[in-house]
């Protein structure tokens, strides 16, 4: 008897510790994700700020769809699209311009800004034709 | 020499001018020829075709097996309709047989076919080919001890007055008959599937039919109502043909004889079969109930020439103009019941033609939501009436790509977003460019 209350009793330290540790794995985990991401350079950080703009209103244009339904559904694609290309060709630029990529450590930045605002002036030719 | 043969050739050619005859702009038959078993039906039924000869009708008597006899003429038929007073006849003569007359009815010609107590099977069989059935028995006769008229010589009761008749104004005229119909001869029966043929004379359900001379040892086959006396066929080319089982009916006797229905104390002083007839014939020979429809137009409402193609939810007008003929010249068509159909495969917009009471009809709708190769159909068939039959095919396109709506207020947000993504782009192509 006194031996099963003893067992109990370890399992609950137990998983009082496993939590705690989690908890803390998760935390640090957290900090060192800020820390790391505060070392990166600011021309990158203003892309990403440029990437969850876009996000932010492509999620708004669905949450509006869902509710009001799809009716001119080629304009909702416009809409939508416009949103979710702007945030590619910003990815693609902030790959193309990161010197830690070892890929693309010859690119030109400004080859690859090139590049990036004559993808956006075909997209934006496409979704205003689009747009109806 | 010359000079003369110029002045022949143009007499020669204004002949056909002067000769009046049934086409499609005088429906009315002309020349009608009788053929009887013997030239004093001439006499004792002069009464009926007194009444047709003033109305205008050219008749022309020759006897059943006449040798001389013939519908046609080097392709052209020589008259515009058909009596047949031969009930007896066994084979008709010259060119006409069951087949050439089926043929003149065939192109559009009317027909008038009275049977009797001894009729033949020729008769019976131009009967049948009408699709109307004389009862098979050949001594039968329609008898009816209920509704017999009242007379001094007839004690089988084969003379019966009739007053069932069909509550059709067009085809009896709008008088009414206020003196039953004499009759005494055979009955038919119509099939009753077949929707061309009406029953304007009926038996009452009283009546049978049998040998009247003979002991009846099994029931009779064509009893009751079942028994018509008097039938028309309308064929779907208009051609009109009266079948009756008693050529006594059109006879003088019956014409001015007093008729007393048993059982009734009502005497009435004049059969009612010379008003029938005569409105009957008038029928018959198309002085009435014969339609037709002109001047078929659409148009986009707003606009007075016809398109050739609509476009989807496009508003047009469909108009047409139908006359009756009154026999002497056509009158317009008063009706509240014509229906026009938007068809492809099946209506998709059936609306009824308002009148202006002079017989123009019009309509106006919206084309569907559909797009293909519709048709404007006008099917129009009443009891007693020519069936009119139009049909006018017109194409609907879909929008063009310039033509949907812009500019929804429902899409404002989309707009919006790409409004504001071109912004953003402009914004910060700046800002990455001019940031340290």
């Amino acid at each position: 008897m006194y031996q099963r209350e003893r067992e109990r009793e370890r399992e609950r330290d137990y998983r009082e510790e496993m939590a705690r540790s989690t908890g803390k794995d998760a935390q640090a985990l957290f900090h060192s994700l800020r820390s790391a991401y505060a070392a990166t350079p600011t021309t990158l950080k203003i892309i990403d700020l440029y990437m969850g703009f876009a996000v932010f209103t492509a999620l708004i244009q669905v949450v509006y769809m869902a509710i009001v339904g799809s009716f001119p559904f080629n304009s909702f694609l416009s809409g939508v699209l416009s949103c979710v290309g702007t945030a590619i060709l910003a990815v693609c630029l902030r790959i193309q311009v990161n010197k830690d990529n070892k890929e693309f450590k010859d690119l030109p930045p400004e080859r690859a800004f090139a590049d990036f605002v004559l993808c956006n002036l075909v997209l934006h030719l496409v979704i205003m034709n689009f747009l109806g | 020499m010359a000079k003369l043969l110029l002045y022949l050739t143009l007499a020669t050619s204004l002949i056909p001018l002067f000769s009046v005859a049934f086409s499609p702009e005088n429906p009315t038959d002309r020349r009608v020829l009788v053929l009887v078993d013997d030239f004093a039906i001439k006499s004792s039924h002069s009464l009926y075709f007194g009444s047709l000869t003033s109305r205008g009708f050219q008749l022309e008597f020759k006897l059943a097996d006449d040798p001389n006899i013939g519908l046609q003429r080097y392709g052209q038929y020589l008259y515009d309709a058909l009596v047949l007073f031969c009930p007896s006849v066994e084979r008709f003569g010259g060119s006409i047989d069951v087949a050439s007359i089926v043929d003149f009815v065939d192109s559009g010609h009317d027909l008038i076919v009275a049977a009797d107590s001894n009729a033949s099977d020729l008769i019976r069989e131009v009967a049948t080919e009408c699709g109307v059935d004389f009862d098979e028995d050949p001594a039968a006769m329609v008898i009816d001890h209920i509704n017999y008229a009242v007379s001094n010589f007839d004690g089988d009761h084969t003379l019966i007055a009739s007053d069932d008749f069909i509550k059709a104004d067009v085809i009896l005229g709008s008088k009414k008959i206020e003196a039953p119909v004499l009759f005494q001869g055979i009955g038919h029966s119509l099939n009753p599937a077949n929707s061309l043929v009406l029953k304007v004379l009926s038996a009452s359900s009283s009546a049978y039919s049998a040998n009247p001379k003979s002991k009846l040892s099994n029931p009779p086959s064509l009893t009751g109502s079942a028994i018509s006396l008097v039938s028309v066929v309308q064929a779907r080319n208009n051609a009109r043909i009266l079948i009756t089982g008693s050529l006594s009916m059109f006879s003088n006797r019956f014409f001015r004889s007093g008729v007393q229905k048993a059982g009734s104390s009502i005497k009435h002083e004049k059969s009612g079969n010379e008003q029938f007839l005569t409105e009957i014939s008038k029928w018959v020979f198309h002085e009435r109930g014969h339609l037709k429809a002109v001047n078929v137009r659409h148009h986009k409402v707003g606009e007075s020439d016809e398109p050739a193609i609509y476009r989807i939810n496009d508003d047009l007008e469909y108009s047409v103009e139908i006359y009756e003929w009154s026999g002497t010249s056509w009158e317009p068509y008063v009706s509240d019941d014509v229906q026009v159909q938007f068809y492809m495969m099946s209506p998709y917009v059936l609306k009824t033609l308002s009148t202006d009471q002079k017989g123009h009809y019009s309509a106006e709708f919206k084309v569907p939501d559909v797009y293909g190769v519709f048709q404007f159909k006008v099917e129009y068939q009443r009891l007693g009436y020519t069936s009119l039959s139009l049909s006018k095919q017109i194409p609907v396109r879909p929008y063009r790509h310039n033509e949907y709506e812009r500019f929804l207020p429902a899409a404002y947000p989309y707009y919006g977003s790409a409004f504001s993504m071109m912004a953003g782009f402009f914004i910060f192509t700046i800002v990455h460019l001019y940031s340290k």
